[in-house]
C-alpha cells in the first residue's frame, strides 16, 4: 500500500469515468450531457496531470503525455460549448457533436493512461 | 540537462497547482450553484464561462467588478470567502515559483547548463585550468592573447565571483566544482576534441596527482600540466608518463645555480622570459659566503644550487609557523635573532637568502641583515604578489618570487613551445657559449633582440611553402637576404630549429628549410616584419632567391 499510489490511481480513474459519463449518450442532443459533468472531468483531469508532473521514468513520460492530450481535448470541447453559446447565433448540431467527439478523444487517452497505470501496477510484484 | 531543471521546475510546482485548481473548481461550482439578479429582476443563474472568467480575475486580483449584473447578497457573501481561498492559493503559487527561481539546486543546474553551452560553443583549442589564483590569472591572461581558450573550475565559488567580475575577454567560462570530480571534468570538456590540455597547479601534489591519475584515464590524448615539488610524487608522475611536470623549487635551485655559476646561461633564460639581454651590475651576485635564512623546501633547493656552484654557505634554520608561534610575532631582529645572525657570520657574509615562506619575515630577515651589514646583497623570497609592493621599497636586491617564475614557466611551455625547447637545449651548453651568443645576437639586432617563433605552412609562411612544394631548395641563407637590396643581409639569427623530435640549436645558413619545421628566430622589430613579408609574398620571395 503506498499512499501516492492510491491518491494517483483514484484521480487517473475518476478521470477516466467522468470522461465516460459525460461521452455516453445520444452526440447530438446536447441534453443528454451534462455540462457539471464536463467541468468535473476537466478539474479531476488537471489534477491528474499535476500527479504526474515530475516523474523522471519513462513510464511517467508516457503518462504526463497522454494526461496532456486529454486536457487539451477537454478544454477545447468546453471552448466550443462556450463559443457555441456565446460566439456563434446558433447552436448547431455540428457544433454540439464537436464538443461531445473531442471528449471521446479525451476519453481515449485516459483510458490509455488508466492501461498504463495497471500495466505497472501488474508489473511490479510488491 | 536541459531536462534536469524542468523536473526539478516541474517536482516543486506539483502542490501549488493542486491549490490553484482546487480552490479555483470550489469557487466556480459555487458561484454557478447561487441564484443571481439580473437588470430585469429575473432571477438568473451563472454559466460556467461567467463564473469562469469572474473567478479568474478575482484571484488573481485584477478586480474588475461584478459582472455580468450586479451580484445579490447570498452571491457576495460567497464570493467574499472565495475572495480568500483563491488569493491565498494563488499568492502560494505564485510565491512558490519566486522561490523556486532562488532556489540554489535550480540555480545550480541553470548555472551548469550555461556553463556547458559555453564550452561547447568554444571552437579554438583550450586548456582547462583547475584552481583560479593569482598564477593562474596571470596564465590566463597571457594566454587569452594567444590563440588559446580558456576554462576555469575551482571548488571555492568566491573565486569563480572573483574570475566573474575579472571581465577577462575572451569569455573565460567558469564554474564552482571539484577538481577532482570526473563528471565536472567532462562538463568542463576534458572530452572534446578542441581541449589540448589541462593545468592543475595546487599547492597539494597528492590532489595534483589524483587529478592527474583521473585526467589520464578519462583522456590519453591531451596534455597533463601539474605542479609537483616532492620526489615522490615526481617520480610517481614520471612513471605515469607525465612530462610536464613544474616543480618551481627545481627552477630556483637551477636559476640560483646559473645565475652565480655561469650568468651568461642565466642572462639568455631570462631575456626569454622577457629581461633585456644586458648583463647588468645589479643582477650580478656577489662570490664570498652566503647565508641562507629558512631551510624548507625552498631552502633545501637553494641550498642544492648553492652546493653545486660550488659556494661556501650557512645555514639558519628558521622555520615560519614555530618561529611566529613561539615568539608571536613576525619581525625578526630581537637580540636573539641578532646573536643567531653574528654566530652564522653575518659581517663577513656577502649575501643573505631570506626564504621562509613568511613574507613579513622575510622583509624584517633582510632589514635587520643589511643593518648589522650594509654591503650585504639581500636576496628575499615573496610568496604573493600582493606584498610586492611592499619589497620593492625595501630595496631587497632581488625577489624570487614563486607564483610569478611558476606563471612564467607555464606559460612559455604552453604559448611559446619552441623558446621553452631552447631553455631547455641552453642548459645543456656551458657559459662561454653563451657569453658569445649574446654578443652575437646583441650586434645582429643593434642591441635590441626580440624573438619570435615560425613553423613553415600553408597558413603562416604563404610563399615558402608554395615555392617548397615546387621542390625547391631553399636555404636559411637565402631567406635572411633584405627585400631592398639581396646583396645585404636582414638582421635575423635563426636560434634554433625543431624538425620532427629533432632539435637543433643554431642551424647553419647553408640548411635547407623544409616544410613544416619550426624555427626559433630572433630579429630586430624591422626585420622581423621584412622577414615576414618575405616568407609570405611571392614575388618578395622570387626577389630575394634571385630568380
Amino acid at each position: 500500500m503506498n499512499m501516492h499510489k492510491i491518491i494517483s490511481g483514484f484521480f487517473f480513474i475518476l478521470a477516466m469515468t467522468l470522461n465516460f459519463g459525460f461521452f455516453y449518450g445520444d452526440p447530438t442532443k446536447l441534453i443528454e450531457h451534462s455540462s457539471y459533468e464536463l467541468f468535473a472531468t476537466i478539474i479531476v483531469n488537471l489534477i491528474a496531470t499535476v500527479l504526474k508532473l515530475g516523474d523522471k521514468t519513462q513510464l511517467g513520460a508516457v503518462l504526463l503525455a497522454t494526461s496532456l492530450v486529454a486536457d487539451i481535448q477537454l478544454i477545447a470541447s468546453a471552448t466550443v460549448w462556450t463559443f457555441g453559446i456565446y460566439v456563434l447565433d446558433s447552436f448547431q448540431t455540428e457544433a454540439i457533436t464537436a464538443v461531445i467527439s473531442l471528449s471521446g478523444g479525451a476519453l481515449i487517452a485516459n483510458i490509455i493512461s488508466v492501461i498504463l497505470f495497471i500495466g505497472d501496477t501488474l508489473k511490479s510484484k510488491r | 540537462m536541459n531536462e534536469q531543471i524542468i523536473w526539478i521546475v516541474l517536482k516543486r510546482l506539483r502542490i501549488p497547482f493542486l491549490v490553484i485548481i482546487v480552490t479555483f473548481s470550489i469557487s466556480i461550482i459555487g458561484l454557478m450553484l447561487i441564484p443571481g439578479m439580473d437588470d430585469a429582476g429575473k432571477p438568473y443563474h451563472f454559466t460556467f464561462f461567467d463564473a469562469f472568467y469572474f473567478v479568474s480575475y478575482m484571484a488573481t486580483t485584477i478586480g474588475f467588478g461584478e459582472a455580468p449584473y450586479s451580484f445579490s447578497y447570498p452571491q457576495r457573501i460567497w464570493v467574499s470567502f472565495s475572495i480568500y481561498l483563491t488569493v491565498i492559493g494563488w499568492f502560494y503559487g505564485i510565491g512558490t515559483i519566486i522561490s523556486l527561481i532562488q532556489d540554489k539546486a535550480l540555480s545550480r543546474a541553470i548555472e551548469k547548463n550555461s556553463f556547458r553551452k559555453q564550452v561547447l560553443s568554444l571552437h579554438k583549442n583550450f586548456y582547462i585550468i583547475l584552481g583560479y589564483n593569482s598564477v593562474t590569472k596571470s596564465i590566463i591572461n597571457r594566454l587569452s592573447d594567444q590563440e588559446y581558450r580558456v576554462v576555469v573550475l575551482d571548488k571555492d565559488s568566491a573565486k569563480i565571483d572573483d574570475l566573474i567580475l575579472e571581465n577577462f575577454y575572451p569569455h573565460v567560462p567558469a564554474f564552482t566544482a571539484e577538481a577532482t570530480d570526473q563528471n565536472m571534468l567532462q562538463l568542463a570538456g576534458i572530452h572534446e576534441k578542441n581541449c589540448v590540455g589541462i593545468i592543475s597547479l595546487f599547492e597539494n601534489d597528492a590532489k595534483n596527482s589524483e587529478i592527474a591519475t583521473i585526467v589520464k584515464l578519462l583522456n590519453k590524448k591531451i596534455d597533463i600540466i601539474v605542479k609537483a615539488t616532492s620526489s615522490r610524487y615526481i617520480e610517481y608522475f614520471n612513471a605515469m608518463g607525465i612530462k610536464n611536470l613544474q616543480n618551481p623549487f627545481e627552477i630556483i635551485s637551477r636559476r640560483m645555480y646559473h645565475s652565480i655559476a655561469a650568468p651568461n646561461i642565466w642572462l639568455l633564460e631570462m631575456w626569454i622570459f622577457g629581461h633585456s639581454l644586458k648583463m647588468k651590475e645589479r643582477d650580478k651576485l656577489p662570490q664570498g659566503k652566503y647565508i641562507l635564512c629558512g631551510y624548507g623546501r625552498m631552502g633545501k633547493a637553494i641550498e642544492s644550487g648553492l652546493k653545486q656552484a660550488g659556494l661556501s654557505y650557512e645555514i639558519l634554520d628558521i622555520n615560519a609557523d614555530n618561529y611566529i608561534k613561539e615568539r608571536e610575532s613576525t619581525i625578526f631582529g630581537d637580540e636573539e635573532d641578532v646573536q643567531a645572525l653574528e654566530n652564522v657570520g653575518i659581517h663577513n657574509a656577502s649575501c643573505i637568502i631570506a626564504a621562509t615562506k613568511d613574507d613579513l619575515l622575510n622583509l624584517t630577515i633582510v632589514q635587520k641583515a643589511k643593518q648589522l651589514n650594509p654591503n650585504i646583497f639581500t636576496i628575499a623570497r615573496e610568496n604573493s604578489l600582493d606584498e610586492l609592493n611592499i619589497f620593492r621599497a625595501a630595496k631587497v636586491n632581488k625577489i624570487f618570487i614563486l607564483e610569478q617564475i611558476l606563471a612564467d614557466v607555464i606559460y612559455n611551455y604552453l604559448a611559446r613551445p619552441l623558446s621553452d625547447l631552447f631553455i631547455r637545449e641552453i642548459y645543456k651548453q656551458d657559459d662561454m657559449w653563451a657569453e658569445i651568443i649574446i654578443r652575437m645576437l646583441n650586434r645582429v639586432t643593434n642591441m635590441n633582440p626580440d624573438y619570435f617563433e615560425l613553423e613553415i605552412t600553408h597558413d603562416s609562411t604563404y610563399a615558402l611553402a608554395l615555392a617548397l612544394e615546387n621542390s625547391e631548395t631553399i636555404t636559411l641563407g637565402q631567406l635572411r637576404r633584405s627585400r631592398a637590396d639581396r646583396n645585404e643581409l636582414l638582421n635575423i639569427v635563426y636560434l634554433l630549429r625543431k624538425r620532427g623530435d629533432e632539435v637543433q640549436l643554431m642551424p647553419e645558413s647553408d640548411d635547407e628549410v623544409q616544410m613544416n619545421d619550426q624555427y626559433l628566430i630572433v630579429a630586430s622589430h624591422e626585420a622581423k616584419s621584412d622577414f615576414e613579408y618575405i616568407v609570405n609574398n611571392i614575388y618578395e620571395l622570387d626577389y630575394v632567391l634571385g630568380k
